[in-house]
């Protein structure tokens, strides 16, 4: 019977080609839009969340607190990270290997570095040998510096692609010959142990030199650490086990250092804790509200491209009362009829969802091939659409349907 | 009485259109045994095809009782008269009603569908049915490709192809020439007599009338022998069966 059915719908469908074409049109729209749009959306989630991999999402930022905020005390040094803070965390680290990696400081400090007669401006930071574990950075040439190196602070520096190119030239070879090369940096003549990959971007390491924070605090500042709480440092970063953990390593973190610098009860934390999950939280939040945004106008436009099935399908219903009659007085039943219409519109639908999709899948592989994003078509979008499509045939389709089936046979063969 | 296929007793049809309200049937009483060939006649209006589309099952009566091949059709939902017409009943209209867009063969396989017979058997059958009227060189024709007589065949294959009880024809020559009238009604004769079908026409034709066993004749939605006579010149005893005229003494 069902076979039977499909066959009649195809055949109805076919005596009016066009105006079949014309009912399947909003369809059509909302299909295509739904799963270009999902297919695309999740694509672009898909980047955004590698950039973050990259520069890490199983990393917690802690920066220094802001002195104007609102609530903030009154006190020399407010909110500066100190060696003080910096060995409780450390402390905090050991005893919760489950959740943390590694610890590794960010101490700042803005130079002129020469090399011969060349002298640039850059930024040193001074941190620790599991900088590579937090931060992204892949070296070009040489290495980084050892946890020898670094408990040793040993005048050695790892330095971003740009800062080594205004030093030692543009390219590639260049950029090579500098490891091994010494630069002088406040007066401390520095051995380059590698080159970082040059990244682009304002958050890369290209404009920076990276020192043991010892080599940095001792040497290059000199004795600027600040009384009782040592050098300040622009940030302290920490590794993560998983991404999961983020919300607990938080609350450790505040406990930890709340305690380490004496935060009274009930005043706000003077301290920054900046997890990029946030970040990609806030980025994938607008790209999903997007997405879901333009998803709701395909929706709707499905749901118009329903009423259209519906608006025919109430038009064939009388323009096929004598055929409903017909068929009847040969033993059609109501469900018969119902279900014949039923299926009807269900196949506009869906032949109308299938040609959307189509045209769909030859924008998306377009659009993948052109930006070179490999295979983005959304399977589940497909089917999401698939369903709805149906879903809406038969939910539009069926009150004609049911209109055709209650006919009564006498009725419907008397009509003229 | 077991043998009746149709007991209609006292079967009234009241069309009640607000102020005009027509009776259609009067008070109807009428039995058609097994294998028999009825014409139904009567003026414009009489009431004729009312009276076939509830013995048809397509309507039905405002008071009285109906029994088809002994089963109470008042106590039948929709479902199970759809049930009935599929299995019990074959119709054939004055225009054909076949569905354009199906070939012959489509057509006449119709009542098999609902039947939920096999693919296979559908064609083979509705093949043969075909072939028995005459058409086995136009299955795959569609309606508008046929003449009006061919159309008719097509129809009275369709009505045959379940072994309907009954056939039921309103006004089956009413569209065709005389000529092509007349094969359809041998069709018709031929298969009372060959396959014992009952067959009850609805007959505007004194002619066709003439042919059948019986007549049942309708005047303002009663029965009414006398008006047979007065319209188409057509005697009958009192069992309604047709005499040929008795010559006038001169
Ligand atoms: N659906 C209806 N609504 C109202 N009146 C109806 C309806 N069907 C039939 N009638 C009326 O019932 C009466 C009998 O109609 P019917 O069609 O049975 O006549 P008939 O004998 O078949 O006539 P004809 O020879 O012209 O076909 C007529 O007066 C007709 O107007
Ligand atoms: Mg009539």
């Amino acid at each position: 019977m069902w076979g039977e059915q499909l066959r009649m719908a195809w055949q109805s469908l076919r005596a009016n080609t066009f105006r079949s074409l014309l009912t399947m049109l909003g369809i059509i729209i909302g299909s295509s839009t739904l799963v270009s749009v999902l297919s695309l959306g999740n694509a672009l989630q898909g980047q955004v969340f590698e950039r973050f991999i990259d520069l890490g999402t199983r990393r917690v930022a802690i920066l220094p607190g802001d002195p104007d905020a609102n609530g903030a005390r009154v006190s020399s040094g407010y909110g500066l990270l100190s060696i003080k803070d910096f060995n409780a965390l450390d402390k905090m680290v050991t005893t919760h290997p489950d959740i943390f990696r590694t610890i590794v400081p960010e101490v700042a400090i803005k130079v002129r570095a020469r090399s011969g007669t060349v002298e640039v401006d850059s930024l040193v930071v001074g941190t620790g040998a599991d900088y590579q574990k937090v931060q992204s950075v892949p070296l070009e040439a040489g290495r980084f510096f050892t946890l020898e190196e670094e408990l040793d602070s040993d005048r050695v520096a790892v330095l971003g692609s740009l800062v080594t190119e205004d030093l030692f030239g543009k390219g590639v070879e260049n950029r090579a010959k500098a490891v091994g090369q010494t630069i002088i940096i406040n007066g401390q003549s520095i051995k380059i142990l590698g080159v970082i990959k040059g990244a682009g971007g304002p958050f890369s390491s290209d404009q920076r030199i990276l020192v043991p924070s010892g080599t940095a605090r001792l040497r290059i500042a000199g004795n600027q650490d600040l009384p009782g709480r040592g050098l300040k440092m622009s940030s302290i970063l920490l590794g993560l086990r998983t991404e999961g953990v983020v919300t607990k390593a938080e609350a450790l973190i505040t406990a930890t250092l709340r305690d380490a610098r004496n935060v009274p009860v009930g005043a706000i934390d003077d301290f920054k804790i900046n997890s990029p999950t946030q970040a990609l939280g806030i980025l994938n939040g607008i790209n999903s509200a997007i997405t879901g945004f333009i998803a709701v106008v395909a929706g709707i436009s499905l749901v118009v491209g329903g009423i259209g099935i519906m608006n025919i399908m109430l038009v064939a219903v009388t323009e096929r009362t004598r055929e409903i009659g017909v068929r009847k007085a040969l033993g059609a039943t109501d469900r018969d009829v119902l279900g014949q219409f039923v299926i009807e519109a269900a196949t506009i639908s869906l032949i109308g969802s299938f040609i959307g999709i189509g045209f769909a899948v030859a924008l998306v592989l377009g659009i993948a091939s052109a930006a070179g994003l490999g295979m983005i078509l959304s399977i589940p979008a497909v089917i999401i659409s698939l369903i709805f499509a149906l879903g809406i045939g038969i939910g539009f389709g069926y009150y004609p349907a049911k209109r055709a089936a209650l006919l009564l046979p006498i009725e419907a063969l008397r009509y003229e | 009485m077991s043998t009746d296929v149709v007991a209609i007793h006292h079967v009234s049809k009241i069309f009640d259109g607000g102020d005009n309200r027509v009776v259609a049937l009067d008070n109807v009483s009428l039995t058609i045994a097994k294998g028999e060939m009825v014409g139904i006649m009567g003026p414009s209006g009489s009431g004729k095809s009312t009276l076939m589309t509830i013995i048809g099952l397509l309507d039905v009566p405002t008071s009285g009782t109906y029994l088809l091949d002994g089963i109470e059709t008042s106590g039948l939902d929709r479902t199970a008269q759809a049930g009935v017409r599929n299995q019990k009943l074959g119709f054939i209209f004055q225009n054909f009603n076949l569905l354009p867009r199906l070939t012959a063969l489509q057509n006449v396989a119709l009542p098999m569908v609902y039947a939920r017979v096999g693919m296979g058997e559908r064609e083979a059958r509705a093949k043969a049915a075909l072939e028995a009227v005459g058409l086995g060189n136009r299955l795959n024709n569609r309606p508008n490709e046929l003449s009006g007589g061919q159309k008719q065949r097509v129809a009275i294959a369709r009505a045959l192809v379940n072994n309907p009880a009954i056939l039921l024809a309103d006004e089956p020559t009413g569209a065709l020439d005389s000529r092509t009238g007349h094969e359809i009604m041998a069709l018709f004769r031929q298969l009372n007599r060959e396959q014992g079908i009952t067959v009850v026409v609805v007959t505007h034709d004194a002619e066709v009338g003439k042919q059948m066993d019986r007549i049942v004749s309708l005047r303002d939605g009663q029965l009414n022998m006398d008006a047979l006579h007065e319209y188409y010149g057509i005697n009958t005893d009192a069992l309604g069966r047709v005499v040929t005229e008795v010559p006038h003494v001169g």
